[in-house]
């Protein structure tokens, strides 16, 4: 009896743990009025190594463009299942984007990179216009993009 | 004690039943299929209708100038994208080849993202 109480008590307490692996995070992406089109963002993540991990979010529905966004486009070979379900619309320029996606807590603190590419239409693109360390510490903190992005943060 | 057990039994169960799930679908490498626990939630995501993206946005005027995102070299290119305007072909119209949207299919099993919330956009 003690042995099963005691199997049970360490069973809860390993897999409750599971359901907090995961949290909200809110990115927000603020455009410069640079006075262009809307503008498609790719939002991914590298490890420590610089290998890509996944996407996070693609603003802009049109596939065909998304060889401008360089880097994303170099790492993932353009394809659109990395953005399948994590997809909306391009982003006009002056206005901001806030997406809340539910990430995994291992993402945090563990030498990953959040990056932004960024290409607007008959304008020059800009691969890697973020990027940002995901730390606990970075969050909150606005971050400068290159040419695009006035302003990107991630608040937990 | 009876009561003890009983509530340890109970959130055992529960957060088994909640967490593996969970557990499994974070730590699936990309494209590599569904986990074992993960895979029935799959298969239902797998039925869902394919809704695909009108983003009527800024297309129009993208194709009224006969111009592509960013110039670059590659003329053929060019012409490929411009067959649209001329044919308007099956594929141009229905936005085939285009990613699902968010909202119409899960998220990808990369590893990035958790069994909670699904994504919430908002474009100010």
């Amino acid at each position: 009896m003690k042995s099963l109480l005691a199997t049970l008590a360490l069973t809860t307490a390993l897999t409750l743990p599971g359901l907090a692996m995961a949290r909200p995070v809110t990115m927000t992406t603020t455009l410069n009025s640079y006075g262009g089109d809307g503008a498609y963002l790719a939002l991914y993540v590298t490890d420590p190594s610089g290998a890509y991990v996944g996407s996070l979010w693609m603003a802009g529905g049109k596939s065909k463009y998304y060889k401008h966004l360089s880097d994303w486009y170099r790492l993932t070979g353009g394809d659109k299942a990395q953005v399948n379900g994590i997809t909306g619309a391009s982003v006009g320029a002056g206005r901001s984007l806030e997406i809340t996606l539910d990430l995994s807590d291992a993402l945090f603190d563990a030498g990953y990179t959040l990056h932004v590419d960024a290409a607007v239409e008959d304008m020059r693109e800009s691969p890697n216009e973020i990027a940002v360390p995901l730390t606990t510490e970075n969050a909150g903190k606005p971050v400068r993009g290159r040419r695009y992005v006035a302003g990107f943060t991630y608040d937990m | 004690m009876r009561k003890t057990l009983t509530l340890l039994v109970a959130t055992t169960a529960l957060t088994a039943a909640i967490g593996l799930p969970a557990w499994s679908a974070m730590h699936t490498p990309a494209n590599t299929g569904p986990a074992p626990f993960a895979a029935v939630f799959d298969d239902a995501a797998q039925t869902l209708p394919l809704i695909l993206a009108s983003d009527g946005d800024d297309d129009k005027d993208r194709h009224d100038r006969n111009s592509s995102r960013r110039g670059h070299d590659d003329d053929d290119e060019e012409e490929e994208e411009d067959d649209c305007d001329a044919e308007e072909d099956d594929d141009c119209r229905s936005g085939a080849g285009n990613p699902a949207p968010a909202g119409t299919v899960a998220p990808p099993q990369n590893g990035l993202f958790g069994n909670g919330t699904p994504p919430q956009v908002k474009v100010n």
